[in-house]
């Protein structure tokens, strides 16, 4: 039982990092229609910033942290002003692929300025070490801090959406961009907004993460951003606390089927291997994408003739 | 609505050899001419090292396929998927299978590559149908996922490093035959593939892109068709694999990789959605142009500033990349239908002055 | 005329608590050209959609040429003879002209991705049939011009106009017409009536026409039917039906309208003839 509590407690502490990620991929594209497949590195070379931060000036872990939000919100508003403003009229297809370019550029360039990031380096953080105990359970500072902080994301960002002007604006924009551009919300400060929003929001996932594993490089967020897209995904990509949910759930499977898992085989074949959870964690998505097609939490949308 | 009579002219046009079928086999036959005329052209230029350069241009030609594939999926019948890269896994690790442990001959290592991975898409087009736009193409991403994870754990639990072929035809070892022979099946399948897109098929699918209510109502059954292009989209891929496993002589679970199914549709997007040219187009600049970047040299210094050009590779094929999607969100074949245009507006241009001056006199 | 084609008897449709259709009968005799007509929001695309398949109606039942319609799924109905044209055009618009003309007569070819895989055969030559055919009839309503322009890049009139052609290309015993004339301009739409008729004429083949624009259904229907909020309101020829002061208050509210339903009855018959 105590086993499974520290083992169910992971699973949401890694889910809430696909969460963080999943809600930034959410956020863009509901309101400017891209499927961002830049959106872990972005993660990533805000992270790198940060590590940068640590290792050569030798900042504190805080005011590194500070410098690090402040670098990738304006990463994001200069991303959607030299990026997103060209491809916007684009066909969602292109879009798309536009980001896959926009990460090899950003990879390129991050690994030119900070070549000393392609490997993996250590990531210090006030947390790594320390640990709390509750009951039989031992919970990890940075665990703690990881939920803690995804829930203030959350929290602020649905109180941002939904009681102050400029949000309720924003939410505008993403149901009809037109329309709202009609009853005069910024469309374009919007834009500029949501980018800039989501490139904190991803630099936040990788600078958990990062703690959490005390390591990083510049292509530390891939894995985890395919996940966050499937946790989107089973959310349903329209809502944000969807996308909250759909991340954790996917990392609670992950983390109980290694524990169901582990030590088991069939004849052979080594079933607590890592990829037998992928594809069952995969298969199991794709099921629940057949019996609710819109996701998890998303809405069936009318086809009119 | 416009005047008739001003229409009629532009409707019939002195170019009009240039659209029809005749000029189409034309340019097509002086293009595989040219393209058998390759090897002897690399043998001029590169000498000794000629087969090395034709075996790695002779990967296009296994890309041309797979964006043709990808292309009849999204760009005609516009299935947004993005799992053809666990087919192109299957097609090579099938080959390798019954090349290598079951030693059978190489060409029905192939059909069976093929009708397998049909079949593959066949189940995987059903669930498909249920699921539209965005959720589909991340749902087909996990897919790719879970072959690949599959197709490792085969690897894993034979203790195999690599799935090597070890029983290819010798023939194929030598990479000017490797080479013609992929460009025969290329060829093949550009015709193959045109003429089911011009038939009461291909219009099936682009009637279904460009409306599905309408197509329903003019009785084409959209089960049916979205699941006869998953299939042959299926097939196409499969073989497109077991040419890769050919060409690499191995069988590697990143056949079935995120990236490897992602380049696929980059290629029909930059190249051209619906197009058959914007495929070919598309293959070349994603499989091709990585390639000439490797050409370049590896460090470029000007005055005190030295560039180490080798590490800049992927950032450089992304920038071009940005900037093909940027100035031409329809796909880079619109470059090629502009320059028929011109054609076509010159030549009308040159016979409409020689017909007046005909006239004249 | 001649015995039904198609027999409406006692259709309702309910979306919600909102009833669109309210025990509708309509008979379309063979050969005829029968108008629908009604106030926007009366129910009239929603009977066209029962027919062809797009809504299910609540209650009813719709015969056509001796069999149950409402049994039959969407994608058969063109197969058994019925076509339709789209009040929000539904052109196939990246598609030549000529290219949706062939593709409407889908069910009609029967050729398979194996015929497809040559460029001679079978399947070639009924698909030559076919381009005959589709530019046959693109020249008896006037628009072989057209086609080889991308539907898409035609102006709004004409692209209506290839709706029409699309729809009676595959010749099918019952059209269905969902407002061809709105958007048209008005010298066209008397070119239309003419189009249609002639068609009629030739071909034989029965319309049901769901129109507002009361030019081209004083001249081409034979016979008019009503709708108002979902019932029949009046049915007959077209002259009595439009100036019976019912459907005239049902149209155009009450007084004052009047005029302006006279002027359209009065310019009428130039038209017809």
């Amino acid at each position: 039982m105590v086993a499974f509590l520290q083992v169910a407690l992971a699973g949401v502490v890694t889910g809430s990092i696909y969460g963080l990620l999943a809600l930034g991929i959410v956020l863009i594209y509901r309101t400017t229609g891209v499927l961002n497949f830049a959106y872990g590195a972005i993660g990533a070379v805000c992270t790198g910033f940060m590590a940068i931060l640590m290792m050569g000036p030798r900042l504190p872990f805080g005011l590194a942290l500070l410098g690090a939000l402040i670098f990738s919100a304006l990463l994001g508003m200069g991303l959607e002003r030299s990026f997103a403003r060209p491809v916007l009229r684009a066909p969602v297809f292109t879009k798309a692929i536009a980001t896959l370019a926009l990460a090899l550029i950003l990879e390129t360039v991050a690994q030119q300025i900070w070549p000393q990031l392609s490997q993996a380096v250590h990531f210090s953080s006030p947390f790594a070490t320390a640990s709390v105990r509750v009951g039989g359970v031992y919970i990890a500072l940075i665990d703690v801090v990881i939920l803690l902080v995804t829930a203030g994301v959350m929290v602020a960002l649905q109180l941002f959406l939904t009681r102050t002007k400029l949000g309720i604006a924003m939410r505008a924009t993403a149901d009809n961009q037109d329309a709202a551009r009609l009853m005069g919300a910024p469309v374009g400060n919007i834009s500029l907004l949501t980018w800039g929003l989501s490139a904190v929001i991803a630099a936040l996932a990788g600078i958990l993460l990062a703690s959490r594993t005390g390591l990083m490089n510049l292509s530390f967020l891939d894995p985890v951003l395919i996940l966050a897209f499937i946790g989107a995904v089973l959310g349903g990509l329209e809502s944000l606390p969807g996308a909250l949910i759909g991340g954790i759930v996917i990392g609670l499977l992950d983390n109980l089927l290694a524990l169901i898992l582990a030590g088991h085989s069939l004849g052979p074949l080594d079933i607590s291997d890592p990829g037998i959870r992928q594809a069952l964690i995969f298969g199991g998505f794709v099921l629940v994408l057949l019996f609710r097609p819109q996701g998890l939490l998303g809405q069936a949308t009318l086809r009119r003739v | 609505m416009s005047d008739p009579a001003s229409a009629s002219p532009r409707s019939a046009p002195p170019s009009a050899w240039l659209r029809s079928r005749w000029a189409g086999w034309f340019i097509a036959g002086v293009g595989v001419v040219a393209l058998l005329l390759v090897p002897s052209t690399y043998d001029a230029l590169y000498g000794f090292q000629a087969g090395f350069q034709l075996h790695r241009i002779s990967l296009i030609g296994i890309y041309i396929i797979a964006a043709l594939a990808q292309n009849v999926l999204t760009g005609y019948a516009a299935q947004p998927s993005l799992g053809n890269a666990a087919f192109f896994g299957v097609g090579a690790y099938l080959l390798a299978w019954t090349n290598t442990d079951l030693h059978q001959p190489y060409w029905l290592g192939i059909v069976i590559a093929m009708v397998v991975c049909a079949l593959l898409g066949l189940i995987v087009g059903g669930p498909a149908l249920r699921i539209s736009g965005t959720y589909l193409a991340i749902a087909t991403l996990g897919l790719v996922l879970v072959t690949q994870s599959l197709l490792d754990l085969w690897d894993k639990t034979n203790g195999r490093q690599s799935y090597d072929l070890t029983q290819l035809p010798l023939s194929l070892g030598d990479d000017h035959t490797l080479y013609v022979f992929i460009v025969v099946i290329v060829v093949a399948v550009l015709f193959f593939v045109r003429n089911i897109l011009q038939s009461r098929v291909g219009r099936a699918w682009v009637a279904i892109r460009d409306n599905e209510a309408a197509a329903e109502a003019f009785g084409i059954n959209l089960t049916t068709y979205k699941l006869l292009a998953f299939v042959i989209s299926a097939l196409l891929t499969g073989l497109a694999g077991a040419l890769y496993a050919t060409w690499a002589t191995t069988a590697s679970s990143s056949s079935s990789s995120a990236d490897q199914t992602i380049a696929f549709l980059a290629m029909i997007v930059v190249g051209g959605l619906g197009s058959i040219v914007g495929s070919v187009i598309g293959a070349i600049f994603v499989g091709f142009l990585p390639l000439l970047l490797q050409q370049l040299p590896a460090i470029v210094s000007a005055g005190p500033i030295r560039i180490q050009v080798t590490t800049l590779q992927s950032g450089i094929f992304g920038l071009l990349l940005l900037l093909a999607l940027i100035f031409f969100p329809e796909g880079l074949r619109g470059i090629v239908d502009r320059a028929g245009l011109l054609m076509r507006r010159l030549l009308n241009r040159h016979i409409a002055t020689g017909a007046s001056e005909g006239v004249e006199r | 005329m001649t015995d039904a084609l198609l027999t409406i008897t006692d259709l309702t449709v309910r979306f919600g608590g909102l009833v669109a259709v309210d025990r509708f009968d309509l008979t379309v005799p063979s050969g005829q050209i029968v108008a629908l007509v009604g106030p926007n929001g009366a129910g009239k695309t929603t009977v066209l959609n029962c027919i062809s398949g797009f809504v299910t109606p609540t209650n009813g039942a719709i015969q056509f040429a001796g069999r149950d319609l409402l049994r039959l799924p969407r994608n058969q109905r063109a197969r058994v003879g019925i076509g339709r044209t789209f009040q929000n055009l539904q052109l196939f618009a990246s598609m030549t002209v000529l290219d949706n003309l062939l593709t409407a007569q889908h069910s009609a070819l029967r050729a398979t991705i194996l015929g497809g895989l040559l460029p001679f055969g079978p399947a070639r030559a009924e698909d030559a049939r076919a381009r005959a055919h589709a530019l046959a009839t693109l020249d008896l309503l006037g628009l072989a011009h057209y086609a080889h322009q991308v539907a898409g890049t035609l102006p709004f009139g004409a692209q209506k106009l290839v709706g029409v052609a699309r729809a009676l290309v595959v010749r099918p015993q019952l059209v269905l017409l969902d407002e061809p004339a709105a958007g048209v301009m008005h010298a066209d739409v008397l070119d239309l009536a003419a189009s249609l008729r002639r068609w009629r004429d030739e071909v034989g083949t029965t319309l049901l026409l769901v129109e507002h624009n009361m030019s081209l259904v004083q001249a081409v229907a034979d016979s008019v039917t009503v709708l108002d909020y979902g019932r029949k309101l009046a049915e007959g020829l077209p002259q009595a039906v439009l100036s019976d002061p019912a459907v005239l208050e049902a149209y155009l509210g009450s007084d004052g309208a009047a005029s302006d339903a006279t002027v359209v009855a009065e310019e009428a018959p130039n038209v017809a003839n």
